[in-house]
């Protein structure tokens, strides 16, 4: 009888199946749990409900762009396989995008061009996405196969493509079946985690998602759950007992201690933030309606002391731009601090004995101690006679009251401390069209603006049409110092550094998603 | 005991300091002298105001941020008791405080003692339907515990120090009603009054001749007790971050500053809260002393 | 008064603090401002109009708040997207512990010190009482919560200072909170004792013959507990309102500080709902006072 399954030949077999095995399960299955403490809270976990900031935190642990910058801030091409800026028939860009194969939804649908296309239009919609005009620009999005698509634009829009082609991917089919309001309580996305359950102010529970489609870049630990502690002194006790492993916003007091304790990693980066403080100039009356009013306020603030004694040295300053980005002018230098030019100034400008004036500031540590930092302002502003009545705002409030364009009170009606990013280091092209454009109400143009400057206008919207990055660059510089000179669109003040740290035995790569770090997307136990 | 206030009472009996038993004590001829030289530095520093700070209250300097005080290593006679965190002279913020903490208690005493008085007078004399209505009202007003009613009215109205005088004035009236009714509803069986009435004073007349300065005592008693009180509230308030808002300066506020710094920085967070102790502590026992000197048996207050 | 009047003398109190709540709510003009983000779209600000009924008369609005009140409907918390109702009622057992360890501390400590002082009048033991129950009634509660952080939990690191994490974090707050009480009560089990020790019923009870020890811890004491639980009462309904600050010194996850936080995210309807139940609750525990108060001395109970 011939031996058709010998021991041998099965062995032969199985040895041959194994490569494919090793390919399939590039990663050993996630195992553990890992408790990490953040010092802010995202509002939303659905991506269209992303007000601020700070939600990119949660949103982008499960859900994903196209593009992204990877942990050595390079753009990589991400849910797209490979896209190309080509030019329609009518003169219009147009972007050709092949989607990777293979990508699921956390509830296993496969990721299709439909799904792209549904998410566009989910967050185009300004009645129920807050930033809609990141997307305005795409005039509709052509499906060609389910892993071909086309995005049509209506102009050009350099920032699209800065922001990594924005589109958050969601699933169309889930939430056609269940709904808005049940997807927003248990969001589906294609990202690294999935979400398990959430206790609001208290804790996000996620759990590595098998399926996800990245072979390397993947989470080694089961579990993942968030806890928000906002106190810094709570924060860093609960790190030092064990019961969390990884702590973002390290106390800038505390910086030099936890990088020599025993066992613990730190990490500092840029945040990716650029914080300033703007004017009422949109107000007929405001003080700040004069230049010299602007540029008094500029050199009263001794920005450097701020950093070395409120910060503990975690900051640098910027002048327009910031160092890496595009439109970065090594020759442009900040206002220099300078309080006896600055009351000149304030008489000049008819002023001798100050004013009072409201001065908003943000408590939320947003970025480690920026209520201080803000207080630490307002202080200097006062003691050159820009008496500032300073109001505390929490997050949420804060966010609501820089932006223009509201049904009702407050009225932003003095000096706000505020922050811009985008992307890592930031491009300040979007921003600009925000905070710097004049408000144009329904365009989405300067939803956060109190300038009003014809030639700021136009140059914005210069550099918005021009694709060509040198030339780009060059509009961004000549705009920079235009803002600088005539202090428009607000005083730049600092860029804030932060710190995580971490258990040694935890391998973890800090990952940003869009401008924000804190994603969780290459993290593991190490095995001993 | 129909209206029973018996926890009421108890409770101002209890909330006055160092309550002691109906004993007359003998020391009434001995003038509080802790309490008169407290008032009085205190006077000094809010009247004196600018004149007398050492430095400006505002004035920042990073580089002199946590000076201890004068008798610590590192610490110096020029900020004798040290700086915050941003380089803020202690004592001179301290003794700005005082005005602010003196203005507030001035204001809303006077207006919450004026509503409470007037309140407390009119359902005491016109007694019936008006009373219960009246007292109705107190009790309602009270049914909210004073800081969670500070919090709505801080939601609606915005920090600052209108709000808190208006808060004060809110919580604090009630307890002037009530007192003071319990004061006219004794008076009014007196003799005098009823001759009053019947020699045809009108009421408004028999309210200030007759009894107004009967209960004048009572009242104020009753307001130097709640100096301290209201203090410590406005005090809490501004630790909040709901009452005075910078560059404001005030004792609660200074704290709030200072609670990030506890392991940097005992003395700010230790010195406003002194001056705190030391005002409301001179209130109390100058309350007390009043009291006694103007009837050791009563207790009602 | 017998217990349905003060039942319902405690309803009109309730009724009376939404109404307050009511009005407080309307007062800065336009409530859709106060219950919704000022960047709202504007179909959520219509559905808020309709939902308020801001087109009726006041008192039409009153009933609807009112019966949705009664529901436990506050709408919802529109910072976190949560029914504004279950944000408080989860953290309500956080700040219920935290009162009664508050009381139990200002028991454990307030009989003792007061009945030693009252056998001891004029010692030095008494004159210390006495300056430490001044100092202590002169002291913000909100201080002393700093002061016992920077003593226990930064200088000698024995006890937590924040959070809820094991009963040792209970021990700090427990005594911010209580301290105003302690100060006051022992000065009150003080003076109860020494009226009933000079009491001609005690006096007899000497001549008598009843030993001593019977006679303070049988009844003097029996009788001085009468005032002090009735002060008991009371504190314990002030600290479940009065609990906020402390709440936020050592950030215990409590009602007050949740409120606290709301005022400032500008969130209302957490407020509402906030300071709504903590009235329902100082209500309801004055009126338990009074009750067995009652129940105590049954000399009171017809009053």
């Amino acid at each position: 009888m011939p031996r058709i399954l010998s021991r041998r030949s099965i062995g032969a077999a199985l040895l041959g199946a194994l490569p494919l095995a090793a390919f399939a399960q590039a990663a050993p299955a996630p195992t553990g749990t890992l408790t990490v403490a953040f010092a802010s809270e995202s509002t939303a976990i659905d991506p269209i409900k992303i007000s601020a900031g700070v939600d990119h935190y949660f949103v982008g642990q499960l859900f994903e762009m196209l593009v992204r910058p990877n942990a050595q801030l390079e753009q990589e091409n991400w849910l797209a396989e490979s896209w190309t800026l080509e030019q329609s028939a009518d003169g219009k860009p147009v972007i050709d995008v092949r989607l990777r194969q293979g990508v699921k939804f956390h509830n296993g649908d496969p990721m299709t061009a439909e799904d792209i296309e549904f998410s566009w239009q989910r967050q185009r919609d300004p009645k129920k996405s807050f930033f809609s005009h990141n997307v305005a620009s795409v005039e509709r999005i052509e499906i060609i196969d389910p892993h071909h698509l086309k995005i049509h634009f209506k102009e050009p829009d350099a920032s699209f493509v800065a922001g990594g082609l924005q589109i958050w991917v969601m699933p169309k089919k889930y939430i056609e079946q269940v709904g808005e309001e049940e997807f927003a309580r248990k969001p589906v996305g294609t990202g690294p985690w999935k979400f398990v359950s959430r206790s609001v102010k208290e804790e996000l529970r996620l759990e590595a998602f098998e399926d996800y489609w990245h072979p390397t870049k993947r989470p080694g630990v089961k579990e993942l759950v968030i806890k928000i502690i906002p106190e810094d002194l709570t924060r860093v006790s609960a790190f030092k007992t064990g019961r969390v492993d990884w702590i973002d916003n390290v106390p800038p007091a505390m910086v030099e201690e936890f990088k020599k304790m025993p066992g613990v990693k730190t990490q500092t980066v840029v945040s990716g933030n650029n914080l300033f403080i703007n004017f009422n100039t949109h107000m007929p009356k405001s003080p700040f309606n004069d230049v010299r009013v602007r540029q008094a306020a500029a050199h009263a603030i001794d920005v450097d002391a701020i950093i070395k004694r409120v910060l503990f040295g975690e900051g640098e300053r910027y002048a327009q731009v910031g160092k890496g980005s595009a439109g970065y002018d090594p020759e442009l230098k900040p206002y220099a601090y300078d309080q006896k030019r600055a009351r000149e100034l304030l008489k000049e400008a008819g002023y001798p004995n100050g004013f009072d004036i409201p001065c908003y500031n943000l408590t939320t540590p947003r970025e480690p101690n920026v209520k201080e930092v803000g207080e630490a302002m307002f202080a200097y502003l006062s003691s050159v006679g820009i008496r500032c009545q300073v109001r505390n705002l929490e997050y949420g409030a804060w966010i609501s009251l820089g932006k223009r364009g509201r049904s009702g009170p407050p009225e932003m009606d003095g000096v706000l401390s505020w922050m811009w990013s985008q992307g890592l280091p930031g491009d300040p092209g979007t921003p600009w069209v925000g905070h710097l454009h004049s408000f144009q109400p329904g365009t989405g143009l300067g939803t956060y603006s109190y300038t009003n400057d014809p030639e700021a206008d136009a140059l914005v919207m210069e550099q918005r049409r021009t694709m060509d990055p040198a030339a780009r660059a060059e509009i961004l510089k000549k705009l920079a110092r235009l803002k600088q000179e005539r202090a428009i669109g607000g005083i730049p003040t600092y860029r804030p550094l932060v710190t995580f740290a971490w258990r040694d035995k935890l391998d973890y790569t800090p990952w940003p998603v869009r401008d924000y770090w804190r994603v969780f997307q290459e993290v593991g136990w190490k095995q001993q | 005991m129909a209206e029973s206030t018996t926890p009421d009472t108890a409770l101002a009996g209890a909330l006055s300091p160092a309550s002691t038993p109906a004993r007359v004590r003998s020391r009434a001829a001995e003038l509080p002298w802790f309490s008169l030289s407290v008032f009085a530095v205190l006077l000094v520093c809010a009247i004196g105001g600018e004149l007398l700070f050492p430095h400006d209250p505002n004035a920042l300097d990073l580089g002199l941020a946590f000076a201890p005080p004068a008798w610590q290593a590192g610490g110096s006679w020029a900020y004798a008791l040290g700086t915050d965190n941003l380089g803020r002279d202690v004592l001179t913020r301290i003794m700005a405080g005082t005005r602010i903490s003196l203005v507030v208690a001035l204001y809303a005493i006077v207006i919450s003692g004026g509503i409470g008085t007037v309140v407390g007078m009119i359902a005491g004399y016109v007694g019936g339907r008006v009373d219960t209505v009246l007292m109705r009202l107190v009790d309602i007003q009270m049914s909210i515990p004073a800081l969670a009613l500070a919090l709505v009215l801080a939601a609606v109205l915005g920090p600052g120090f209108e709000t808190v005088v208006i808060v004060i004035v809110v919580t604090y009236w009630t307890w002037y009603a009530r007192i003071v009714r319990g004061e006219v509803l004794s008076l009014k069986e007196r003799d005098y009054v009823a001759l009053a009435k019947v020699a045809g004073c009108g009421t408004c007349t028999i309210f200030r001749r007759h009894l107004l300065p009967n209960i004048l005592n009572t009242l104020l008693v009753l307001a130097t007790l709640q100096v301290g009180q209201v203090i410590i509230f406005e005090a809490s308030l501004s630790f909040l971050g709901l009452g005075i808002q910078q560059p404001d300066v005030s004792w609660g506020l200074m704290l709030a500053d200072a609670r990030n710094y506890i392991s940097n920085a005992w003395w700010v967070i230790t010195l406003p809260g002194i001056a705190i102790m030391l005002t409301c502590l001179a209130s109390n026992l100058l309350g007390d002393w009043l009291r006694d000197r103007f009837d050791p048996k009563r207790r009602q207050l | 008064m017998n217990i349905s009047r003060r039942l319902l003398h405690s309803l009109i109190s309730i009724l009376g603090a939404s109404v307050i709540i009511f009005v407080i709510s309307r007062l800065s003009g336009d409530p859709v401002s106060l219950l919704l983000p000022s960047d709202a779209p504007p179909d959520a600000i219509e559905a808020t109009r309709q939902h308020l009924g801001l087109d009726k008369p006041v008192l039409v609005q009153y009933l609807y708040f009112l019966g949705r009140a009664l529901t436990g409907d506050f709408g919802d918390s529109y910072r976190w997207q949560v029914p504004a109702i279950d944000l408080i009622l989860e953290r309500l057992p956080a700040t219920i512990e935290l009162s009664i360890a508050a009381l139990l501390f200002s028991v454990a400590i307030a009989i003792p010190f007061g009945v030693f002082s009252a056998l001891h009048r004029g010692s030095w033991f008494d004159r210390f009482g006495k300056v430490f129950a001044m100092l202590g009634q002169a002291m913000p509660n909100f201080w002393v919560g700093l002061l016992l952080i920077l003593f226990f939990a930064v200088q000698l690191q024995w006890l937590p200072a924040f959070g809820r994490e094991s009963w040792s974090s209970l021990v700090l707050p427990a005594i911010a909170l209580g301290w105003y009480p302690v100060a006051a009560q022992t000065r009150i089990v003080r003076s109860a004792m020494l009226d009933v020790l000079e009491s001609d019923y005690v006096r007899m009870g000497r001549a008598m013959g009843v030993p001593e020890r019977v006679l303070i811890w049988k009844y003097a004491l029996r009788n001085a507990a009468i005032p002090l639980i009735t002060i008991l009462g009371v504190y314990f309904a002030a600290m479940l309102g009065g609990a906020f600050v402390v709440e936020v010194i050592f950030a215990w996850p409590g009602v007050g500080r949740t409120v606290v936080e709301a005022v400032f995210s500008r969130d209302f309807p957490v407020v509402q709902a906030g300071v709504m139940l903590t009235s329902v609750l100082f209500v309801a525990s004055n009126l338990l006072v009074d009750l067995s108060y009652g129940l105590i001395d049954p000399r009171i109970r017809h009053g």
